[in-house]
């Protein structure tokens, strides 16, 4: 890159494109599968009165009418109603219900991700787990979440949905979110390996003979590489939500996601997918944001004193 | 472990999952009730399921599921990166930057989602992992690419094949083989194979979210069985007395031949 801003600014732009650009794909492929569109999203042997289901979701009039009608409802926090899932019941109710207990989950599942970067970074952690935690990373959530599924299911039972086994589902799902499909691994390995570059700099041996603390010095410059970090393990666990809920049973905004899709409830599928676009559009939001901010930091000029006379 | 086992056993591994797979059944063979939940010892190799049908036809019909899908994506994935190192060797800014632009994009979108909206697009009659698995190459193509052009960059980029001009080295030479073969071969493959493992992951765990709803799968049509109906059958002998441990043991000694594959041919590619 020849300038320092031109990477920043390409994530800001991807950052404003995304939650469009989310909504608009899924419209596009609508319309671009062959048939009706109504009649994709509501097969006629399943529904009746497909003109007068179309007029209401405004399929009938192309792809711009319904993408900007979709939009501006939503701006506004109208999701509409749910299609198939609870019928009747509106989106924004269901996603109120569930956002809270996914945002618990992926903070809990945040826990050990942030504790073994913290380990990694500060070599508290030694290099030697890595191996193990790339091995015990190996292991798929779905089968994780089986075996604890399992466990929960001998010590609850398959019915048991008071606050206690909730909890308990929850501590698990963290648990399984935080370990599986390589996302503690990957995150202690890609801190390990951005430190330890960074330590070679000429300018933290400089800081070592003056004194100063390493983690100090460095902790600016790599700033924007670990928000990188943060937004794909942010992301990573996101995806990984969908698996953990369906099999752990916990009612979470992945849980909603799965049964819209089998449901083919477009309606939930839109605003989920949706959300889930405005997060990542966040998280990319806060890294390009990270990023100038260093950048400025950087460049800025000191303020030398004056030379006395 | 060495290169030339790594290769032996991920060849094996290999073979063995394609050869499943050409031979599978259409359809699962009638059985019999009176060897229903046999155990590997009564009914050689797997043993039986609930309605004594052989657990071998499973592991043949669910390789049958993943394998050209699981293929394909990985196939993608690994022209991905080739494409994303050879262009960092192009050493053009518009380039770099219309790269980043679509590796952003495609990279911040959380991969199940997309998978999801995808198989609520696909017809019930289209039944198939292979849409769900390209979907999920393209998804995994930012990263890749990243990686390849990393590798690049340390090699010199632009600068790396000028060097090799200079020397009168053919275009064909310098790009095929110093660069993708010597250099990128060991992410590409990498990459490739870790996606294998990935989409396999991803059929299991689609094919058991469905089943746990009582749902047909999104990756495959209803005459055919995939590994998580294993693991499925087999997730009932830990909450329950049904005897159908043997289902789960097999589930996931197939989920690890396919993880040991891609670990195999890994370490078979890595840099001398």
């Amino acid at each position: 890159m020849k300038v320092w801003w031109l990477r920043p600014l390409v994530r800001l732009l991807a950052a404003l494109v995304l939650p469009f650009a989310v909504p608009a794909i899924i419209t596009a492929l609508i319309w671009a599968l062959p048939g009706d569109p109504a009649e994709i999203i509501c097969p006629p042997e399943r529904c009746g009165g497909t003109e007068v289901l179309a007029a209401r979701w405004n399929l009938d009039q192309g792809p711009w009418h319904f993408y900007v009608n979709w939009l501006s409802s939503a701006m506004q926090g109208d999701f509409g109603n749910s299609w198939r899932v609870l019928q009747g019941v509106t989106v924004r109710s269901l996603l109120e219900e569930s956002v809270p207990t996914t945002t618990l989950l992926m903070a809990l599942g945040m826990l050990p991700i942030v504790l073994g970067s913290i380990g990694a970074a500060t070599g508290r952690l030694p290099a030697r787990v890595d191996p193990a935690l790339s091995a015990f990373g190996v292991v798929p959530a779905v089968i994780f979440s089986l075996f604890f599924a399992a466990l929960i299911e001998l010590r609850y039972g398959a019915e048991s949905f008071d606050e206690h086994a909730r909890m308990v589902r929850l501590g698990v799902g963290a648990v399984v979110l935080g370990l599986s499909d390589g996302a503690l691994g990957a995150a202690v390995a890609g801190v390990r390996a951005l430190f330890s570059a960074e330590e070679k700099q000429r300018y933290v041996g400089v800081a070592v003979l003056r004194g100063e603390g390493v983690l100090a010095n460095m902790l600016p410059n790599v700033s924007p590489a670990l928000a990188g970090q943060l937004r794909a393990r942010l992301v990573h666990l996101l995806s990984g939500t969908v698996v953990v809920e369906v099999v752990l049973r916990i009612d979470g905004v992945g849980d909603l996601l799965w049964q819209g899709t089998l449901l083919q409830d477009f309606g939930v599928v839109l605003a989920a997918a949706g959300g889930f676009a405005f997060f990542s559009a966040f998280m990319l939001f806060f890294q390009a944001v990270v990023e100038i901010l260093v950048s400025l930091h950087v460049r800025r000029a000191p303020v030398l004193p004056l030379a006395p006379g | 472990m060495s290169r030339a086992l790594s290769l032996v056993v991920a060849s094996a591994c290999f073979f063995g999952l394609v050869g499943a797979g050409l031979l599978a059944p259409d359809h699962l063979s009638a059985g019999s009730m009176e060897v229903a939940y046999k155990g590997p010892a009564e009914v050689f190799p797997f043993g039986t399921d609930a309605r004594g049908r052989p657990l071998t036809e499973y592991a043949q019909q669910g390789a049958r599921v993943i394998v050209l899908p699981a293929l394909v994506a990985g196939a993608a994935v690994a022209f991905a990166a080739v494409l994303g190192g050879l262009l960092r060797c192009v050493g053009s800014a518009r380039v770099d930057s219309v790269i980043q632009a679509f590796s952003e994009l495609v990279g911040s979108l959380p991969r199940m989602v997309v998978i999801l909206v995808v198989a609520l697009l696909i017809p019930s009659t289209w039944r198939s992992l292979l849409p769900l698995g390209l979907a999920w190459a393209v998804l995994g193509s930012p990263g890749a690419m990243d990686e390849a052009a990393a590798v690049a960059e340390r090699l010199g980029g632009a600068r790396f094949v000028e060097a090799l001009k200079a020397h009168g080295f053919s275009w064909s030479r310098i790009y095929l083989y110093h660069i993708v073969a010597l250099n990128l071969r060991p992410v590409v493959v990498r990459q490739a194979s870790e996606t294998i493992v990935q989409v396999t992951f991803l059929e299991i765990s689609l094919s058991y979210l469905s089943a746990q709803k009582n749902q047909s799968s999104f990756t495959h049509p209803d005459n055919i069985q995939s590994w998580a109906a294993l693991l499925a059958d087999g997730y009932r002998s830990l909450v329950t007395s049904q005897p159908s441990g043997h289902a789960l043991v097999l589930g996931l000694v197939l989920v690890g031949l396919v993880t040991l594959m891609a670990r195999g041919f890994t370490v078979a590619a890595r840099a001398r």
